[in-house]
């Protein structure tokens, strides 16, 4: 019986590897064209931006109008830094809506404020619907040409804004751009501005410094080069307001209703006339607290990737259809077979090699170098990331948070990302049963809060 | 199974790109610590001379020679940072320093290169300077659009005709960037302009049209106003568009008669402008007008009808509360929103 069973593995190993092979030399290679895409695009960049001056945007009077949409639900440790920042945005023609939810069943919206002392402020106050309602109570009452959807613990760098509508200045072919957001934890931050920015020490934030950064410097920066930018993060992203009411808004019933969107004007723009590029500003930047706990961290994985594969089902019919161009043929093959199953995957191959060794089909060493092996492409790419940070904008600038940055690279894959293909396992058998909760958040708040209450 | 050799091959080429990335990293940062040293206290240097220049009005040989020796990077930003607070004889003083120490002669270069970056580079820094410079005007046609976009940039300080004449013309720039420049250049020049434009505007049609009104829009003067009803019943939507907020900017009896005849019209955004036009110039005949519009098919267009009659006052409250009790959910609805705003909104 044992043996039968061995031979069956052994047999699915020997057919399965070259499978797993080209999935390797497939993802790896389409990993390193993102690295050169992106290191191209940085160059082009930091070549257009030099000596550049903004003054132009913060003087005119054909500067696009902004709204800013903030839904706060369970925000009370970050709210007043995160509106401190957004009023002292450095934004000419700015409005600040924050969309603040409470648990009470009343009305779906139960009053209105607007600010005395900063005019350019109002506070809805509705009941709780969720983020894709509270961003679309913010849309109808929003003015301006531009919205700027956000979370409310965010904080957006003072020129972040200025730096972030430039695509829409340089084609009307333009829907949405996004920043880049980095994360705030163990960076000193006052009166709503991150004033001294440290690597943190804590291993779960150390690390998604890391992967925030290869995240959008590595993969969003060389999808913009190919054409192929299908995601906005929900924390900090500019829209084209028409386009957006155009298509309807946000939707109430998923949980990754930023992607969402985001696929679904890029789709429009296919079937019908209309602006549908997708860029992405680099240097736009925006700080968020990210999970310092296991649990927390997990749910929000788990809601991650409950959100990709919905917004995926849900747009299965532009998967390999050429009437949708690169993102039909390449983008949404990508997020799929790359991004989605890449758990299922990598379970695969760490299920095999744990059966392998089991019943002695192969050795220790050579697993450890079957591991060692899988994983290091990806942290050697990871590496490169962080040379591109550094060659770019060099904001980790002490030597303490170099070595901590290179550090965190290198012990990404002991356990962290084991746990991650975990939730992120979860997340896509909780889609398959259907579940749409989005999991409670914790916020610690920014260090240190030092600031008088604002009077709305 | 895969073979253990391969396996110790892709881990040496690993290692390598791991050994490589670190080595690059690190080094990169000691660079950068070294550099970022040097480049504080030259820009410190820097700092100091032409801060004497500018307070004292004068500079000693050894400190033009030192401001020639500093890196082009650090020199350009250092005068570009110091520029950029400067008018009149300050921006002299400091022009004859950049001259003395071979920056605008090298931007003048820069302005001829064969690469688009280092020809934006060379017009960033004549149009930081503020130097007068036929070289600029050259690249108003400049084969990249953001290059053209900062010799505009640089046109709104030099209002000579000529400028203003290439100026407009480039309102009919293909590409959005430069678009955007020449109408913000054009809007600084000022009053200098309106003349030309409306000459312009009465003789063009379509995208440099549109371009044109939107300035136009900003300045908002009555001799647009021939141009504007002409261009009101343009085929184009978007021209029509932008001559309804020009109308709506100058105000007079036939803008009023015009926007409200186009609260007909068959596109929703020339329909919402007119709204939006006659609600800018209070324009209580078009009240019952307005009303009508609150039962329009679009949402913005009965957005903007119901901030109309909001801005109306009096009037247009009265036909937004009637609308609550009409038959229409969506204009109830609409007027409900609007009339819940509060008192300081502006939609």
């Amino acid at each position: 019986m044992m043996e039968s069973l061995s031979g069956l593995v052994s047999e699915v190993m020997v057919r399965g590897q070259f499978i797993v092979l080209l999935y390797f030399l497939g993802v790896n290679g389409w990993y390193l064209t993102l690295l050169v895409s992106s290191l191209l695009e940085m160059r082009r960049h930091m070549l257009v931006i030099a000596n550049e001056s903004r003054y132009l945007l913060l003087s005119s009077t054909l500067s696009p109008t902004i709204s800013i949409l903030a839904p706060a639900f369970n925000e009370e440790a970050t709210i007043e830094g995160s509106l401190r920042a957004l009023l002292a945005l450095q934004y000419p023609r700015l409005e600040v809506i924050v969309i603040s939810e409470q648990r009470i069943k009343t009305k779906p919206v139960r009053n209105l404020y607007r600010s005395s002392t900063y005019p350019a402020l109002v506070v809805v106050d509705k009941e709780n619907g969720g983020k894709a309602d509270a961003l679309n109570v913010g849309l109808s009452f929003a003015g301006s040409e531009l919205v700027c959807a956000m979370d409310a613990d965010t904080l957006i760098e003072a020129d972040g804004l200025q730096r972030m509508v430039r695509p829409f200045l340089y084609s009307t072919d333009v829907v949405a751009t996004g920043g880049t957001i980095r994360v705030v934890n163990g960076s000193e931050v006052r009166f709503g501005r991150v004033i001294r920015i440290r690597v943190p020490t804590n291993p779960l934030a150390g690390i998604q410094v890391v992967e925030y950064l290869r995240a959008f410097l590595f993969g969003r920066l060389g999808w913009n080069r190919l054409g192929g930018n299908i995601i906005i993060s929900g924390a900090f992203g500019l829209f084209r307001r028409e386009s957006v009411l155009n298509a309807g808004g946000y939707l109430h019933d998923t949980v990754g209703e930023d992607m969402e969107l985001v696929l679904r004007l890029k789709r429009l723009s296919y079937e019908q006339p209309g602006p549908g590029k997708i860029a992405f500003v680099p240097d736009s930047v925006a700080w968020t607290e990210v999970p310092e706990s296991t649990r927390v961290l997990g749910r929000q994985r788990d809601r991650w990737h409950r959100g990709l594969a919905d917004v995926l089902w849900r747009h299965r019919s532009m998967l390999f259809n050429p009437r949708y161009g690169v993102t039909g043929l390449v983008v949404l093959p990508y997020y799929v077979f790359v991004e989605l199953l890449a758990p299922v995957v990598e379970l695969a191959g760490l299920a095999s090699l744990v059966l392998g060794l089991a019943f002695g089909i192969v050795d220790w060493s050579f697993a450890a170098l079957f591991f060692l092996t899988a994983y290091g492409l990806g942290t050697a790419l990871t590496a490169f990331t962080l040379i591109i940070e550094d060659l770019s904008f060099h904001r980790y600038d002490t030597f303490r948070d170099r070595a901590m940055l290179f550090w965190w690279a290198l012990v990404e894959n002991l356990g962290y990302r084991q746990m991650t293909v975990y939730w992120r396992l979860r997340g896509l058998w909780k889609f398959l049963r259907g579940r749409k909760d989005w999991g409670a958040m914790e916020r610690k708040g920014f260090k240190p809060l030092a600031a008088p209450t604002a009077r709305a | 199974m895969v073979n253990e050799a391969v396996l110790d091959v892709v881990m040496l080429v690993e290692i390598a790109l791991l050994g490589l990335a670190a080595g690059v990293y690190f080094s990169h940062g000691l660079w950068l610590f070294v550099t970022q040293k040097r480049t504080l206290e030259e820009m410190t240097a820097a700092r100091g001379s032409l801060a004497r220049l500018l307070t004292r009005g004068t500079i000693n040989l050894e400190e033009i020679e030192a401001l020639r020796r500093m890196r082009r990077g650090v020199q350009a930003a250092a005068f570009l940072e110091i520029s950029r607070t400067q008018t009149g004889t300050g921006k002299d003083k400091l022009r004859f320093v950049a001259a003395e120490v071979s920056l605008l002669d090298r931007a003048r270069k820069l302005c001829e290169s064969r690469r688009w970056t280092r020809r934006l580079r060379g017009a960033r820094l004549l149009a930081g300077m503020d130097v007068a410079d036929p070289i600029v005007e050259k690249l108003f046609s400049d084969p990249h659009p953001a290059v053209r976009a900062q010799a505009a940039e640089w046109a709104a300080a030099h209002p000579s005709p000529t400028v203003i004449t290439a100026m407009l013309k480039m309102l009919a720039d293909p590409a959005t960037q430069a678009r955007f420049a020449v109408q913000d250049a054009l809007l600084r020049m000022g009053d200098i302009i309106a003349e030309p434009l409306a000459a312009f505007l009465e003789t063009h049609s379509g995208a440099p049209a549109e371009a044109g009104l939107r300035v136009a829009g900003a300045l908002a003067e009555t001799r647009f106003l021939p141009a504007a009803l002409r261009l009101s019943a343009a085929d184009e939507a978007g021209v029509r568009v932008a001559a309804a907020k020009l109308l709506g900017g100058i105000g007079s009896a036939a803008s009023a008669e015009r926007l409200t005849e186009l609260l007909k019209d068959s596109d929703s955004r020339v329909r919402a402008a007119a709204a939006n036009g006659l609600g800018r110039m209070q324009h209580w005949p078009a009240a019952s007008q307005l009303a009508e519009s609150l039962r329009d098919s679009t949402w913005h267009v009965r957005r903007d009808a119901a901030l109309a009659l909001r801005a109306i006052g009096a009037p247009g409250t009265l036909f937004l509360r009637r609308a609550l009790k009409g038959d229409d959910a969506f204009a109830a609805d609409m007027a409900q929103q609007i009339l819940d705003l509060p008192a300081t909104a502006t939609g």
